[in-house]
């Protein structure tokens, strides 16, 4: 696991080591949506975006 | 082989085949389309036999299809299957000229004429927008009443897609919908999505259940796969009260955690050995 800082509230986030750049994490202490970045093989996390219109399947 | 993967954000599919694809002993290239430059007028990207499209945004995912077919990958699904299973409006059109059976549908521009459609098409009538998914925005109409009034918000809407009703006839299924998997020819498994709400989407809360489908259903589905340009495909079966079965959508960026969590059937490997095949043959 890596511990990566949220971005919204500042606590911290274990995430996989396997984890991929755009994968979704949950910030279970302040309920942010977060997506995971990896720069420069270091792990980094946004905010989620919002639900678009032209989201689907 | 080396496989790329075009995506926006991982969900549980993209990692299931991300995982399926090293697993199968093919060489994995991520391809994080937001975070991407992808070059329309120059050769840039090599060696890839074939990308899965799996952007969750419809546009992000016609544009890099676009832009990796243009430096001849081969993307599954196609540009033109994307787009074509992206616009309720050009799958109708694609599936009726084919003859698959779909839902009566009219195409109007105004309330006027919309009300026109929908008196001849008969209440209720459901509208949609040609673009989105997860039943989102569609709506159905009783009476004339309930149709002026969705109108009158789609008319207010600042998308322009929202200026065209696509008006369609109401189809009384039993309280469920099937979601049947197309890959190139095969119909290798499918769920019907049983919800007490006329929207049978997993999406909005249908329940996943297992089903087993016969011959002539499975044709059905082959049929409007064939239809839509064949590739990785989900397709959306309506049953009336009469028996009859109607090819409702069909989905190029098609999810598939629920059907293998409630049917066992290992999908991902299925999709990404037979697209292998596929391109072998």
């Amino acid at each position: 696991m890596v511990k990566v800082t949220c971005p919204i509230c500042g606590g911290k986030l274990d995430i996989p080591e396997d984890s991929l750049p755009g994968e979704l994490f949950e910030h279970e202490d302040c309920g942010a949506h977060l997506e995971l970045v990896i720069n420069e093989g270091r792990f980094e996390l946004k905010l989620a975006e919002e639900i678009a219109e032209d989201w689907g399947q | 082989m080396r496989i790329g993967l075009a995506y926006d954000l991982i969900r549980w599919e993209e990692k299931a085949l991300a995982y399926t694809i090293k697993d199968l002993g093919h060489t994995l290239e991520l391809i994080h389309v937001p975070e991407s430059v992808f070059y329309l007028t120059e050769p840039t990207i090599r060696g890839l036999d074939v990308t899965f499209e799996r952007c969750v945004s419809f546009y992000r995912a016609l544009a890099s299809s676009l832009t990796l077919e243009a430096q001849g990958v081969f993307v599954v699904n196609t540009f033109d299957v994307i787009r074509n299973c992206g616009d309720k409006m050009l799958t109708t059109a694609v599936l009726a000229k084919k003859g698959v059976p779909v839902p009566r549908t009219m195409i109007a521009f105004d309330k006027v004429r919309a009300l026109e459609a929908a008196k001849t098409i008969g209440y209720p009538v459901v509208v949609k927008p040609i673009y989105g998914s997860w039943g989102r925005m569609i709506a159905k109409a009783d009476d004339e009443s309930s149709l002026l009034d969705i109108l009158d918000f789609r008319e207010n809407m600042p998308s322009p897609h929202f200026q065209i009703h696509y008006i369609q006839e109401f189809i009384r299924k039993p309280g469920r919908d099937i979601r049947a998997y197309y890959l190139w020819g095969e119909v290798p498994v499918a769920i019907y999505r049983v919800s007490r709400n006329w929207k049978t989407n997993t999406a909005l809360g249908a329940r996943a259940e297992p089903a087993n489908l016969d011959e002539s259903t499975k044709e059905l589905v082959i049929k409007a796969g064939e239809a839509m340009g064949s590739g990785v495909l989900g397709v959306d079966l309506m049953e009336d009260e009469d028996g009859r079965i109607v090819v409702s959508e069909v989905n190029a960026v098609v999810e598939f955690k629920n059907t293998v969590r409630v049917t066992g059937y290992d999908l991902p490997r299925k999709i990404v050995s037979s697209t292998v095949e596929a391109l072998k043959a």
